[in-house]
């Protein structure tokens, strides 16, 4: 649907004729997010200060039209798509890391700045920004701040929530206000702690201050591999109760390794039916300990063999491996579903061969990848969009894991937010009550409900029939990267 | 019978006569700041408590939720107070998963029971406010009091899951969840936690608990100025260390801690000497890593004398470290007690200002500098002939711009009554105060959890 008129020359005026893009062809570009479902924008807009911001919102207001923020367009449940049309506006041009104070270990940043690219500029002061989504090298700080985001190593770090101090809000009436600061504990309510994971419903960020953690002084990697997937759910279960806590400990089953190594030659071995990719890092001796007992509970485990990472390369490859999954597996399915549960650790074992039995019932091919350190599960059900059949099945097949991952006391989410994926699912986890609340909430800061419409809450307000809609996973060349090209 | 009395009478026919009072002897340990409730109740279980807040409610009766009392003085004199309501009755363990380190748990239980009950599993929740061994779990967070572990663990909003609680309406309200991860939903607990019970009453804290280290030693040197003290923590800090604690201690709050006779027993502590405290722990390779680098560090940094802490008596100095800026406040009753938040690289200026302001208003200034970027500071009004109160203001108003100064906030946590009437406790306004006075419409329209204590007024 083309936008009016007279509010494309408005925005023109307002950011001149490179920061704003209208045409079709050019909006085909911004209907997808990191996954897909499609909803098009009616106009992609790049603001370079956040008094552009404030002028984008003031008018979205005046004209009543939605407005949805974006960053890199990485994001997994579709929480930076315009679900109702109106404008997008996608932060690409406010990138700049605006301070770094490395005595007092705090940068601020705009949301545009690219997750790795503050790491990588506070590196020379032995500092590092903690989060590491799978897609740090391209999504961006802003859009981890809207979901809250984790990764592999938020294990030990804590997610986004546990390193941002302080923002810069532009509120849907286009007022700017400061919350939090540089320094913990600001007087009054934790208000970082509401907007931090709020995915994009409640204001626009504009400045982001967070935390610098000091990198460590010793790190191993460790690679374990087992003949049964059951052996290595039990390790992770044996480790997490002995009270060891690693930097990371993802789990790839056999079908993952294998998709992923004739793509990443991380040296996966291709034989085995999962493998434990296990990091410690501290002190030299904290390591030191830690790597010990970590192998000794692998070995106990029934581990075939576990490999400790010679240098930083063999380190790297065996990331790379991890961190590229999901792009080796869209090489071998037209399309796949990633799911995001998250159970007790006990129930890792279990969970795995209900996933599997769920997958086998609906015919359904699925590898499994899991943020097995902190229960965090993202199975990949395969399938083929041309097949209306598969795909039903897939849709099935997926709220049964998440059924299954309520009904043991876990959550329908652990990092990737709810968005417009899971937004239906929501009963399932929260009575009526407290979505009341958390409704009053959103309704509070964003009264007209333009800012991001048409995620995070349900539809329909009874618990009747759940309908979801999976957004698709694309094979290969999924357009993910489309968010960060910028307008010629 | 006015509507608030036929509430009160409700409220006991829902709560039970044994778990109502309305008895002089009893509301008056529910005293705050010289208001006191028309009554006291102990609901029995959640369901009752619900239909209490929504009785209240009905009738705008302004409740404030109690635990072990330990901190009722904490935050501004209440607008209105007619009920306090105890968590008492709500004290069980509702769940726990030592094998995924997650724990459920009531608001009512108090903090040190449950810590034992950890402790048979070899874990533990990594909080340690001032107050222990008394204190419930409700009271912690809703004060969000943290201690010297901190430094190490953050405070609960890191480790805290999910929370119920009782909204104003009358309901049993949730966020969050029980497992390590989860970002479905707003998280509202965020918002309870440190609200002073302004927002509603929580029930039900959901944890992440941590494994006790096998092993520890507390390292700590002493120096004869500040800034020797100041160098030796930003060594630590810029040092691959990862201590679990981190304190640097004013020659007056290191009396009070009784560190001149651990330090040197049966020796001269010079006047004057400033203070430096470590924790380390983790495996025995660990805590002897950290000690060996702490005496290097120390000796570049100049210390007159170093120690090193283990068991028991260890234990019970990080416990006096805790309680000392509150239990300095009641050696005399005008002691008042400041938690100022600011960036290490200003401590230097910013305790400057601090000892000058307590020294042109003729008072001890005591001072405990925690790792992350927190100074306790206490002011004792020395003896004279003019009147304590308008001196601690004036004080007060010194610390709030030295703190702003220094790119951080002040605020007032425990003062006597007539201060708070002479000084806002929560230091001058921000430019976030009306997100948070909606934030607060948004909870309690009506306006009957904690009227008046929390922020402003609210």
């Amino acid at each position: 649907m083309p936008m009016n008129a007279a509010i494309l020359r408005e925005l023109e005026a307002l950011l001149g004729a490179e920061g704003v893009l209208s045409k079709p062809t050019d909006l085909l570009m911004y209907e997808y997010d990191g996954s897909v479902e499609e909803a098009r924008p009616e106009v992609v807009v790049f603001p370079s200060s956040t008094e552009q911001v404030v002028g984008i919102v003031q008018l979205a207001a005046r004209h009543q039209v939605p407005l949805v923020g974006r960053g890199a367009g990485t994001g997994l449940s579709g929480g930076a798509l315009a679900r109702q049309g109106g404008i997008l506006t996608v932060f690409a041009r406010m990138n700049r890391i605006l301070e770094i104070d490395t005595e007092n270990q705090r940068a601020v940043v705009q949301p545009g700045v690219v997750n790795l690219d503050l790491s990588r500029a506070v590196d020379h002061a032995g500092l590092f920004f903690a989060p590491d989504p799978s897609s740090q090298k391209s999504c961006t700080i802003g859009g981890n701040v809207a979901e809250n985001a984790g990764g592999p190593h938020t294990l030990l770090y804590g997610v986004t929530t546990n390193h941002v101090l302080g923002l810069q809000l532009v509120l849907p009436s286009g007022e700017v206000v400061g919350i939090g600061g540089k320094t913990v504990d600001t007087p009054g309510y934790d208000l970082n702690g509401l907007f931090v994971g709020s995915e994009g419903t409640l204001a626009m960020v504009t400045e982001i201050t967070v935390r610098l953690l000091r990198k460590p002084e010793a790190v191993k990697t460790l690679l374990a591999i087992y003949e049964t997937a059951d052996d290595a759910t039990q390790t992770v279960v044996e480790i997490t109760g002995r009270g060891i806590t690693p930097a990371a400990c993802e789990m790839l089953d056999g079908w993952t390794l294998r998709a992923v190594e004739a793509f990443a030659h991380a040296g996966f071995p291709l034989d085995s039916a999962a493998v434990l990719l296990i990091e410690v890092d501290g002190l030299r001796e904290t390591v030191e300990a830690q790597a010990r007992d970590i192998e000794e509970v692998c070995k106990l485990c029934r581990a075939r063999e576990v490999r400790r990472a010679r240098d930083d390369r063999e380190r790297e490859l065996l990331w790379k491996g991890r961190k590229n999954a999901f792009g080796a597996v869209g090489r071998l399915s037209p399309s796949y579903y990633v799911q995001d549960g998250v159970i007790p650790r006990t129930r890792l074992p279990e969970t795995l061969r209900k996933i599997d039995d769920i997958c086998r019932r609906y015919n359904i091919e699925v590898g499994n990848i899991f943020h097995a350190g902190d229960g965090n599960l993202h199975p990949m059900l395969l399938f083929d969009l041309r097949s209306k059949e598969q795909f039903d099945n897939v849709v099935r097949a997926a709220n049964e894991i998440m059924a299954y991952c309520i009904s043991v006391g876990g959550s329908i989410t652990g990092e990737h937010g709810v968005g417009m994926e899971k937004n239906e699912l929501m009963p399932l986890l929260f009575s009526e009550a407290d979505l009341a609340l958390m409704r009053r909430v959103r309704d509070t800061f964003n009264p007209t409900g333009l800012l991001n419409p048409a995620k995070l809450f349900p539809s329909t307000k009874g618990c009747g029939e759940i309908r979801v809609q999976p957004l698709v996973q694309p094979g290969a060349g999924a357009p993910a990267a489309a968010g960060a090209a910028r307008p010629a | 019978m006015s509507l608030s009395d036929a509430a009160l009478v409700k409220l006991e026919a829902l709560a039970g006569p044994e778990n109502f009072s309305a008895e002089w002897e009893e509301v008056v340990q529910y005293d705050i700041d010289g208001e006191t409730p028309s009554a006291v109740v102990t609901p029995p279980a959640v369901e009752a408590l619900a239909e209490m807040v929504r009785v209240a409610a009905e009738a705008r009766l302004a409740l404030v939720p109690a635990g072990e009392k330990t901190k009722l003085d904490f935050g501004g004199i209440p607008d209105r107070y007619d009920v306090a309501v105890r968590t008492a009755a709500l004290n069980r363990v509702l769940a726990y998963d030592p094998g995924d380190l997650t724990l459920s748990v009531e608001a009512g239980i108090n903090l040190a029971e449950l810590q034992k009950r950890l402790a048979e599993h070899k874990q533990f929740l990594p909080l340690d406010p001032p107050f222990a061994p008394r204190g419930t779990i409700g009271g912690i967070l809703a004060a969000n009091s943290s201690g010297p572990l901190r430094h190490g663990y953050g405070t609960a909003r890191d480790f805290t899951l999910g929370l119920e609680f009782v909204s104003e309406e009358g309901t049993r309200a949730r966020s969050g969840g029980r497992v390590v991860k989860n970002v479905a939903g707003y998280d509202l607990h965020k918002l309870m936690i440190g609200a002073l019970g302004s927002l509603g009453i929580i029930t039900v804290a959901n944890f992440r608990t941590f494994p006790q280290p096998p092993a520890s030693a507390t390292l700590g040197a002493s120096f004869l100025g500040r800034e020797g003290a100041l160098a030796l923590r930003r060594a630590i800090a810029e040092s691959p260390l990862q201590p679990r604690a981190l304190e640097v201690v004013s020659p007056r709050m290191a009396r009070l801690l009784n560190l001149p006779n651990v330090m040197a027993p049966g020796r001269e502590f010079p006047e004057g000497q400033w203070s430096l405290l470590m924790a380390a722990a983790g495996h025995a390779q660990v805590v002897q890593r950290h000690s060996f680098d702490f005496r290097g560090m120390a000796e570049a940094a100049g210390a007159a004398g170093w120690f090193n802490l283990e068991g028991a008596p260890e234990t019970a100095l990080w416990q006096r470290v805790a309680n000392a800026p509150y239990e300095m406040a009641t050696i005399s009753e005008a002691d008042t007690v400041m938690k100022i938040t600011a960036l290490p690289a200003a401590y230097g200026p910013l305790l400057d200002a601090l000892e000058r302001a307590a020294e042109e208003k003729q008072m001890s200034a005591g001072m405990l500098i925690r790792g992350p970027g927190v100074v306790h500071l206490t002011l004792t009004p020395d003896e004279s002939h003019q009147p304590a109160v308008p001196r601690l203001a004036a004080a007060c108003h010194a610390v709030f711009d030295a703190a702003a100064r220094a790119g951080g906030r002040a605020l007032i946590e425990r003062c006597p009554t007539e201060l708070k009437r002479a000084v806002s406790i929560w230091g001058p306004p921000r430019q976030d105060l009306a997100l948070m006075q909606q934030v607060k419409r948004t909870f309690d329209p009506r306006s009957i959890f904690s009227p008046g204590r929390f922020l402003a007024g609210i």
